[in-house]
């Protein structure tokens, strides 16, 4: 089976006969050089950034944080506050992440709501949008503490199968999603009021 | 790899379960309402005749769920009894966030983690229970100082 | 300056009675409604203050809204509140988009959050609620929903495994829970 197949979905019935050390190599290769993008929405976003600095440093652990946008990315960590209104643009970047794509949530906030839990504007948890792999839990957590939420989602991207990651993609009954599907038309911008002094 | 942390450092919080009489005010206080308390009443029988029977709180379920827990330490301030301590532990995420709910199986385990309070400044006044139990052991000492056998 | 010496100097170019409180720094001058855009013009040119800081309100209840500006004198080096009383039934006020600019997005806030409306801003739509939100979050009747929803754990006394152990005696809220609010019994 050529590598080139693995990224593209609908891989065919023979992934699910793709032999053990293909799997471990395919999965070894995936969970140890993860392109991250950082969608860092309040405090604890800086503790992500201090976890990609020199300190921490968890490009030793495989994970780049030089994705240029989500587009180019494999693992999304949502750190901070998810708020009503941002909520649509999380999904949005979600969904431009290509397959395979992780989640991990950083912070209270991001699992659960956290300390805005009873806020009118707070979205009560990433999960409610998005599919999560890890939660990291803390208020702020510390840096190391990310570094284990990274190694756990290494854990987890070692049992994954190629066949599991297809049940559990909204393309799972499709063999090939039409490209129409995937498109979106580019975002017009708001229109003004009249005399608009912005 | 541990980083040298800090003392008094806050990664999770344990319970002594021995010391905890269901007062419920960590549960009320705790601005997340993260603290989970289940309780019941047992009566004991009165163990001299003429004593009133004693009734007790026991602990049925005391979980808190660390998705929620902002780490502000206002449970472990207000119980009155000790129950509750900061350990330092911070790696426990996971996969499943009902896992981050640590009920008090858990949350006794995190005891073992909780390391000794930072010693007291020199010539400070040592902590009330410290200096108690220092009286207690003076007075039971046979012969001891106190001069009563 | 003192306070009653600003007093006696606003009073007198406003032409209206003017008080101010010495309570917190900054002190707080209170103009009546009518002249708002006017005081704000004179606490712009005559009292220097030319940096515009905030524009936010606060429910005072049976009092009705009260809408406070805070600005600075960047050359004289002082601050100055600026407040206004407004009816709850009625909540409007000129802009002060004229006099400062800036309060352009801080209006638009003040409008979300408590509905008050500032006649003659350009652009008076919500700024950082949601489209679709329904109510004005920061008045006072507002109720965080949230708290009503979940249950709260320490409404249980100690002793008591679910709710309605506790018989004839009066169960406790949660803190910013009205009692007429609650889950369906």
């Amino acid at each position: 089976m050529p590598l080139t197949d693995v990224q593209i979905q609908g891989a065919g019935g023979a992934a699910r006969l793709a032999p053990e050390p293909i799997r471990f190599v395919l999965n070894w290769g995936r969970k140890y050089h993860l392109w991250v993008f950082n969608l860092g929405l309040a405090c604890c976003a800086v503790e992500f950034i201090a976890t990609s600095m020199g300190r921490h440093d968890f490009i030793s652990l495989g994970v780049d944080p030089f994705a240029p946008g989500p587009r180019q990315a494999d693992v999304m960590v949502v750190a901070g506050t998810v708020t009503d209104k941002l909520a649509p643009a999380v999904l949005r970047l979600y969904e431009q992440m290509p397959e395979p794509r992780y989640v991990i949530s950083f912070g209270a906030c991001s699992n659960c709501g956290g300390p805005y839990w009873d806020s009118y504007c707070v979205t009560k948890g990433v999960d409610q949008l998005i599919p999560v792999d890890v939660y990291v839990p803390g208020c702020p957590p510390r840096p190391e503490a990310l570094l284990q939420g990274i190694v756990t989602l290494q854990h987890k991207i070692a049992q994954d199968s190629l066949a599991d990651r297809r049940r559990r993609s909204p393309w799972a009954r499709v063999r090939k999603p039409p490209a129409a599907a995937l498109s979106r038309p580019l975002l017009a911008p708001p229109t003004p009021g009249p005399a608009d002094s912005r | 790899m541990t980083p040298p942390l800090p003392p008094r450092s806050r990664g999770v919080i344990a319970l002594l379960e021995e010391n905890c009489t269901v007062c419920m005010l960590c549960a009320r206080d705790c601005p997340d309402w993260c603290i989970y308390i289940d309780s019941h009443t047992e009566v004991t029988a009165p163990t001299a005749p003429g004593a009133r029977p004693r009734t007790r709180n026991v602990l049925d379920r005391f979980a808190i769920d660390f998705a929620l827990c902002m780490y502000c330490g206002i449970c472990i301030e207000v119980c009155p009894f000790d129950a509750l301590f900061w350990s330092p532990e911070y790696e426990y995420a996971t996969s499943d966030i009902a896992a981050l709910t640590h009920e008090k199986e858990q949350l006794r385990e995190w005891l073992w983690t909780v390391p000794a309070p930072p010693a007291t400044e020199p010539n400070a006044q040592p902590p009330r229970e410290v200096a108690a139990a220092a009286k207690a052991v003076r007075a039971d000492y046979p012969g001891g100082f106190s001069g009563s056998s | 300056m003192t306070a009653d010496e600003l007093a006696a100097a606003a009073t007198t170019a406003l032409g209206v009675a003017v008080t101010v409180e010495d309570a917190y720094p900054p002190l707080t001058l209170d103009v009546p409604a009518d002249r708002w855009v006017d005081a704000a013009r004179y606490v712009r040119a005559e009292l220097g203050c030319d940096f515009f800081d905030w524009l936010s309100a606060y429910d005072a209840l049976d009092e009705g809204f009260a809408v406070v500006v805070h600005s600075y004198a960047l050359e004289r080096h002082h601050h100055l509140a600026l407040r206004t009383r407004i009816p709850r039934e009625d909540p409007r006020l000129p802009t002060l988009t004229e006099v400062w600019p800036g309060a352009n997005w801080h209006e638009r806030e003040t409008f979300e959050m408590f509905g008050i409306f500032f006649d003659g801003h350009p652009r008076l739509v919500p700024l950082l609620l949601p489209d679709g939100f329904v109510g004005h979050p920061l008045r006072k009747e507002f109720i965080l929903a949230a708290r009503v929803a979940k249950p709260w754990p320490g409404a249980k006394e100690p002793g008591e495994s679910e709710e309605g152990g506790a018989t004839g005696r009066r169960r406790m809220r949660p803190p910013g829970v009205p009692e007429t609010w609650g889950p369906p019994e």
